[in-house]
């Protein structure tokens, strides 16, 4: 009959040597609060990025174009696929198709730096294709009137205010409205009458269509109509897919903060381990008192590791709360961190902990405590009570 | 048996917890040196890949604006500029979109004076003159899809309605050369397009080559002035300061990734002290009699922060070395296209001088962790050290 | 000569001031091997502590060897103690990463002589003490406890020293090691004419030393108590003493 070594004993003497236990709970706090901040910006990204893409939206561009800014499209396609079946149509009774122009001008933040922002020329009925995209304050631009609708993160970024006015490409405009998208990219993009944008570019042609799927339609066949049309070579995505394919920057960051925790954590169970076999060893006269006492290697064994999950776990949720308050401050004072898009654009990303994130990073917490108190927990198992008692 | 036999013997004591502790250091130190490579890491990168005689011309307004092709002439005539060329993307692809490579139509008569610190083989430039279908392409992307000069390569355009058909005629050469541009001429983009009624009267960009650095700042306000209050006007800007400002948008991730090292330092900065006040308060005892023998405190605190440093100095030296190998790995076979996902690694170029940085953070970390424990244990009078133990 | 003038030592426990020592006069002359004696807590280990220059007392004077040790300060008093004092403890003497030899030799790395001349003064010092050869490179690990306390008695005398000191030197060993040990030292005694103090609880010691003083809660026993106390150890020892003699 094997007893269990109670719970209050392990955390007890956790924390008996305080100075020891608080600083391994020091180290695994710092390793989830680097750790967290990283994937909170994996997160951030993927979240605008995703956050973007409409389900039932279309977005068609020419074949082989890996964004929208670097796509073009002639009017006599946008004309036809206008009238493709599997269209939804608008209020109106037009269909919800959205023919839009993009460019990148410059824009200058207040410290001087140059960076570029993306500048959608469109008609009204953008809006009711991305209904994701509201005017949060103010109104939407005008035909021909010179007025600009900013996103809420070029606002912060540029310095730009409602009512006031904003140069970019060749001209001054009026800032009439502030977009809100809920945090996607949209929200790092402007909005203008594309005729103003033709005016201002030089050029008169569509880079894309949005298209809104009609309801119970499936989208597919659109695409497969589009992909097959002779006349161009276009390709019809649905918007997920293709802002999907745009959060290749944050792959790369998953997998470099993978490297990262792996190797920070590695680090940190090193210094666990030290810890946890100091425990042992000082403790040593105490293990041989509970194997004579009837406790079995294993309720040992069980107690040490449930003594380096507890530091795991207390490191834990002070780094989580640390990476909250850090992801706090970055945004209120940073205003988020920028990223460049696969458009050549700057975004502006948010950080926030999710609870993926914040459950990843549990789970790599609760595998480092794992991996710290796993040897010396079996080396404390494997003393024999009359050595240990005899050892002073 | 002299003072150097006290600090090495130590060392064969509890082994464990100094190979432990060893590797953490080695592992943060390595990861320091990393991250340590990236404020200079992009600044150098700049420095290495653009010249103090170029200038690039584009639309004030920004790059997608571009400028109307008579801009050229008109900048060639301009005193100071020795040779010009128009540079607009194509946004041509190749096989798939993601394995995306800048390619642009210049002038094909103007190549070997822009790129001149390139080193282009004068045959390449030949043959790149004569052959209105002709390609120049940097070595690194000849590689990653195993091109040689005379191969035939399509390019599908995404931003105009047109493919062009190429032959290879030379590379941008290592180490020099661009490694990832496609150039091609102008002339065979323009037939393209006007055959499907398009017109060509653009120029994206403007590469201008001056005749001194010196100059560069004047021949950039004539540029500008010819073409003030136009419906193009121009920016002219250093080619540092071009790649700079594109730079200048990564300082924030790298700002946090920055954070991060830091606080990749102090991690082990606490393991370390952890380990040394348990290794420091294991000996106590010795300690003790040292002082009863007549050590001074001074000197103890020597012995222990000797101990110390050479803990974290040893294994710092192998972080850092290994950093920059680990890494210049990397950088090649991302380079090499074997492994085209890890080309952005690249951009942590360790060089001998981060190697240093990290070995001297690794000193940084053994003074900062062993000097408390290391202080207390030294200060101590020697009678209560003895009532300690005792 | 060793001399302690009304010397108090006190020591904050908490919320109470133990007096350790309590205005003692002591003078031990040239050359004698002395013993302190008394039960647990009486202060014969810091008043060991004061006459080996390694505590400072908080009143009285204390001169050794003609040198006055209370102005010193802890660098001055470490100094001094390199120089003219031999240690031995109950345990924890010995580095164990250093081999009998080595540790020997630790006390010389303070003075000015080289690896050499060092390595020759501590193979002396063991012979001296009667450690044999193939056990000069052990680890003090292997060495039994009384080996142990011979090494460190080698490391007390290699300097040369005054005064040797030995704080409850047997107090580890088996009654033969102990006799071992407590021999060797009368015999430096003897022969090479070294002070030695002792602080002791072994009985055995009674047998081998010229003086033994008593103290009792931080008080030199003197007169009449100093009588009694001898009494009852000798009564306890049971065998007639060769060598003890009281001061009255």
């Amino acid at each position: 009959m094997s007893r269990a070594i109670p719970l209050s004993y392990s955390l007890r003497s956790v924390f008996q040597r305080r100075t020891r236990a608080l600083l391994t709970v020091v180290v695994m706090a710092l390793v989830v609060l680097a750790v967290t901040v990283m994937l909170s910006l994996v997160s951030g990204i993927r979240r605008t990025l995703v956050a973007t893409g409409e389900a039932d939206n279309l977005i068609i561009i020419r074949k082989g174009a890996t964004n929208d800014g670097s796509s073009m499209l002639p009017i006599e396609a946008y004309r036809a696929v206008a009238y493709f079946p599997g269209i939804a149509s608008g209020a109106d009774g037009e269909p919800l198709v959205s023919p839009e122009m993009v460019i990148q001008p410059f824009f200058y933040r207040p410290d001087g730096g140059r960076e570029n922002v993306l500048v959608r020329g469109v008609r009204p009925v953008a809006f009711a294709v991305h209904r994701n995209v509201h005017i949060g304050k103010g109104r939407a631009p005008r035909s021909s009137s010179g007025e600009a609708a900013v996103g809420r993160a070029v606002a912060a970024r540029y310095a730009v205010r409602l009512g006031g006015d904003v140069r970019f490409g060749r001209r001054v405009w009026k800032v009439v409205g502030i977009l809100e998208a809920g945090g996607s990219s949209f929200e790092s993009e402007v909005w203008v009458d594309v005729n103003d944008l033709w005016n201002d570019a030089n050029r008169s042609i569509y880079n894309g269509l949005r298209v809104k799927v009609a309801p119970g339609s499936d989208p597919q066949v659109l695409v497969r109509r589009v992909a097959a049309d002779p006349r161009w070579t276009l390709e019809a995505k649905p918007e997920i897919d293709y802002y999907r394919e745009q959060a290749d920057s944050a792959n790369f960051l998953f997998r470099l903060t993978l490297a990262l925790g792996l190797i920070m954590g590695i680090g940190a169970s090193f210094g666990a381990m030290n810890t946890m076999f100091a425990a042992v060893k000082s403790r040593t006269a105490e293990i041989g008192t509970l194997r004579a006492l009837g406790f079995s290697r294993r309720s040992i064994l069980i107690s040490f590791v449930t003594e380096a999950l507890a530091i795991a776990l207390a490191g834990f949720a002070v780094g989580v709360l640390m990476a909250i308050a850090t992801t706090l401050g970055i945004n209120a004072l940073m205003k988020g961190v920028a990223i460049n898009l696969m458009t050549f654009t700057t975004a502006t990303v948010d950080l926030r902990v999710s609870a993926t994130s914040a459950l990843q990073v549990l789970l790599l917490a609760t595998l480092l405590g794992l991996a710290g108190g796993f040897l010396p927990a079996r080396h404390a198992a494997r003393l024999s009570p009359v050595e240990a008692l005899r050892r002073r | 048996m002299n003072y150097r036999t006290l600090v090495s013997r130590n060392f064969s004591r509890g082994r464990l917890r100094t190979v432990l502790t060893a590797a953490s250091i080695m592992l943060s130190i390595f990861l320091a040196c990393a991250v340590l490579t990236l404020p200079s890491g992009l600044a150098a990168l700049v420095e290495r890949v653009t010249s103090g005689s170029r200038v690039l011309v584009h639309n004030k307004a920004g790059l997608s604006y571009m400028m109307p092709y008579s801009y050229l002439q008109k900048v060639r005539a301009v005193p100071g500029v020795t040779a010009a060329t128009s540079f607009s993307w194509f946004g041509g692809i190749y096989d798939e979109p993601k394995n995306l490579f800048p390619n642009f139509a210049i002038d094909a008569d103007a190549v070997g004076d822009i790129w001149a610190e390139f080193q282009i083989d004068p045959q390449a430039i030949a043959d790149f003159r004569r052959y209105r279908d002709g390609a120049l392409v940097g070595y690194q992307t000849m590689r990653k899809f195993r091109w040689k000069i005379g191969d035939r390569v399509t390019l599908r355009s995404t931003i105009w309605p047109v493919d062009l058909d190429f032959r290879i005629v030379g590379v941008l050469p290592e180490p020099h050369g661009n490694p990832m541009w496609f150039l091609f001429s102008r002339t065979y983009m323009e037939e393209a397009l006007r055959a499907k009624g398009l017109s060509a009267d653009f120029a994206g960009m403007i590469w201008v080559r001056v005749d001194d650095p010196a100059n560069v700042g004047t021949v950039m306000r004539r540029i500008d002035d010819l073409f003030r209050n136009s419906d193009a006007e121009t920016a002219s800007e250093t080619e540092k300061s071009f790649f700079e400002s594109f730079m200048s948008s990564l300082s924030g991730l790298s700002n946090v990734i920055l954070a991060v090292g830091f606080l990749v330092v102090a991690a082990v900065v606490v393991i370390t002290a952890n380990t040394c006040s348990m290794a420091i308060r294991e000996r106590a005892p010795e300690i003790a009699i040292l002082k009863a023998l007549g050590f001074r405190r001074f000197t103890i605190l020597g012995l222990l922060l000797t101990e110390t440093l050479t803990l974290a100095l040893g294994s710092g030296v192998i972080g850092a070395v290994a950093a920059y190998g680990v890494l210049k790995l990397l950088a090649a076979l991302g380079a090499t296209g074997a492994r085209p996902g890890l080309g952005p690694l690249s951009m942590f170029l360790v060089t001998p001088w981060h190697v240093l940085e990290g070995i001297l953070l690794s000193l940084v970390v053994g003074v900062v962790a062993g000097v408390v424990p290391s202080w207390g244990a030294a200060r101590k009078p020697v009678a209560e050290a003895l009532r300690e133990v005792f | 000569m060793i001399r302690l003038l009304n010397v108090s030592r006190h020591f904050q426990r908490g919320p109470d001031v133990v007096r350790a020592l309590d205005h003692v006069t002591l003078t031990i002359p040239d050359g004698r091997f002395a013993a302190l004696m008394g039960p647990s807590g009486s202060g014969k280990s810091t008043l060991l502590n004061l006459l080996s220059g390694i505590d400072r007392p908080d009143e009285g004077e204390v001169e050794v060897a003609g040198r006055r040790l209370t102005g010193l300060s802890e660098d001055e008093l470490a100094a001094w103690r390199a120089r003219h004092v031999g240690l031995v403890f109950q345990f924890y003497n010995l580095i164990p990463v250093l081999s009998a030899r080595e540790n020997v030799e630790l006390p010389l790395l303070l003075t000015d002589l080289r690896g050499p001349e060092r390595r020759r003064r501590a193979e002396v010092a063991l012979e001296v003490v009667g450690l044999v050869q193939e056990r000069f490179d052990q680890l003090p690990g292997t060495l039994s406890g009384g080996e142990q306390q011979r090494v460190a008695i080698a490391r007390a005398i290699v300097t040369d020293p005054d005064l040797i000191v030995a704080d409850e030197p047997t107090g580890d060993l088996d009654a033969q090691s102990a006799d071992a040990v407590l021999a060797l030292l009368s015999e430096l005694n003897r022969e090479f004419h070294k002070a030695i103090v002792l602080v002791t609880h072994d009985l055995r010691a009674l047998r081998w030393v010229d003086e033994v003083h008593h103290l009792d809660k931080g008080r030199l026993l003197a007169g009449d108590e100093a009588l009694r106390a001898s009494e009852t150890l000798e009564q306890a020892l049971g065998t007639a003493r060769r060598h003890a003699k009281v001061k009255p």
